[in-house]
């Protein structure tokens, strides 16, 4: 075993009362875990005389990343929304001691497929492009009508606010945009103000926002079903719009399998509340503003060293200069060029 | 023929591409290498006009400080007559990029000064000031 599949073993022989002879094996990174290192890996242990194998995932803080996630938000949110028909991997143990395995980190379930890369060329759904965003948006809708408080999520950002969400979350990214902006954005800072002096109506009522709901971010079974929705650090309580927005921006579109007014219908009949359209353009210009200021916080983690993957240096150039453009055109469309 | 900086990198990023990465068995690694050769692309193909470019925009946004303190009067047009007429310290990316993140903060308080006025003048200036970042964003795209 390598010195993390002793770490972990360890771990779960000294949290496992009923378990004996633990063993950890075939520990391997899943690429794509920017904001938290993901590993999956196999344990077998005896237990009552039988022996059990479960294939799990081990989710460990990144010593910095994409987002400055909340250690235990992810954990919480995958346990509060067990069994009310969000397809999400059961969780076993959250550990924030980092005496364990040197940083925070929790365990999950492997669950089955895998993830469709919207970055590469071709299909990433093999084929099952269009009743894969169909669930995808039926899914974000199904979330959206989730009583938040019913469920225990009520101390997620925005948890006790009954409106005003929009302005709650640019004070939220403009905040992180200040923390990490090496060189001024002005572009940016433009469409902030245009955000802040036209705003989008309250939603008919609060929803749990996945807050990362986006092509990439779920896995899918050969037979073309969604398996599990996963990252969800950037959870909180807001305007289902914002995830919405999110999914449909042009850089991981899911408007490349299904026209946006079947996946809004879908959503629609999902959730049983009618999209705005109007206040979906501004939840979409939202989107740009998030995106870079979460490409800033790559970049700024890369630049300080805190975190060196090429993934996190790439998001903060390429990821940064797409959605900066992507403001500049939706200025554009809304006459800011004149 | 020189052996520039641009160069050099180009060479890593070939090697990285071309004859490393497909030698490593692990896919994360490898993957890694892949990423590792395009960034170090990005980088190469930044290097030849990095100063050039930034020079240009810093003189684009004085002048465009200067034509917005027309509008201002007191404290404010002083201030960006100022800035207007100041020069780069320095012909050193990071002096650059310094003297640019300045201007640009200034670009950004004049904009919203503008925004506040709503009379023509301001409106066209302001147009002016969204051109100019189109034309910013467009030459600072990365280059693969």
């Amino acid at each position: 075993m390598t010195d993390l599949e002793n770490g972990i073993a360890h771990y779960l022989d000294r949290h496992m009362a009923q378990a004996s002879d633990v063993r950890v094996h075939g520990l391997a990174r899943i690429y794509g875990g920017s904001s938290q290192e993901t590993f999956r890996f196999h344990a077998a242990w005896n237990e009552s005389g039988r022996a059990v194998e479960r294939a799990l995932i081990l989710r460990r803080d990144a010593t910095a990343g994409l987002v400055v996630a909340e250690r235990d938000l992810e954990y919480n949110v995958y346990r509060a929304l067990a069994g009310h028909g969000v397809p999400i991997p059961g969780v076993h143990f959250l550990e924030l001691d980092a005496q364990w395995l040197d940083r925070p980190f929790f365990i999950m379930d492997l669950c089955p497929g895998k993830p469709g890369n919207p970055f590469i060329p071709g299909d990433p759904y093999d084929g099952h492009g269009e009743e894969i965003a169909r669930q995808f948006w039926s899914i974000a809708g199904q979330l959206a009508a989730i009583d938040h408080r019913a469920v225990g999520l009520d101390s997620l950002r925005n948890g006790a606010l009954a409106a005003g969400f929009w302005s709650s979350e640019l004070d939220h990214w403009e905040a992180i945009l200040d923390e990490g902006e090496a060189v001024r954005e002005p572009a940016v800072r433009g469409a902030l103000r245009w955000l802040r002096r036209n705003p989008p109506p309250d939603p008919l009522k609060p929803a749990i926002v996945h807050g990362d709901y986006r092509s990439g971010n779920f896995l899918f079974t050969p037979d073309g079903r969604i398996s599990a929705i996963l990252d969800w650090e950037m959870c909180h309580v807001g305007d289902p719009l914002e995830d919405i927005a999110w999914g449909l921006d042009p850089f991981w579109p899911m408007t490349r399998h299904l026209p946006l007014g079947d996946g809004l219908a879908a959503w629609e009949a999902a959730s049983g509340m009618p999209v705005d359209r109007e206040a979906l353009r501004w939840w979409q210009l939202f989107s740009a503003v998030k995106a870079c200021a979460i490409w800033t916080t790559a970049a700024a983690s890369f630049a300080s060293g805190r975190n060196r993957e090429m993934t996190i240096a790439l998001s903060g150039i390429r990821g940064g200069h797409f959605h900066r453009d992507l403001i500049l055109r939706m200025m554009r469309e809304r006459g800011a060029m004149g | 023929m020189n052996l520039t900086t641009e160069n050099a990198l180009h060479g890593i990023d070939e090697l990285l591409r071309e004859r490393i990465a497909p030698e490593i068995g692990d896919p994360f690694a490898a993957q890694m290498a892949r990423l590792s050769s395009l960034l170090l692309r990005i980088c190469a193909n930044a290097v030849e006009d990095a100063a050039a470019l930034r020079v240009d925009e810093n003189a684009a946004i004085r002048h465009l400080l200067a034509d917005v303190g027309v509008l201002a009067d007191g404290p404010q047009a002083h201030r960006l007559a100022q800035a207007a007429a100041s020069a780069d310290p320095g012909l050193a990316v990071s002096v650059l990029d310094a003297e640019n993140h300045r201007l640009r903060c200034l670009l950004v308080d004049a904009q919203e000064w503008l925004e506040s006025r709503r009379d023509e003048a301001a409106v066209v200036l302001d147009q002016r000031i969204w051109r100019h970042l189109e034309k910013t964003e467009a030459r600072r795209a990365p280059r693969e």
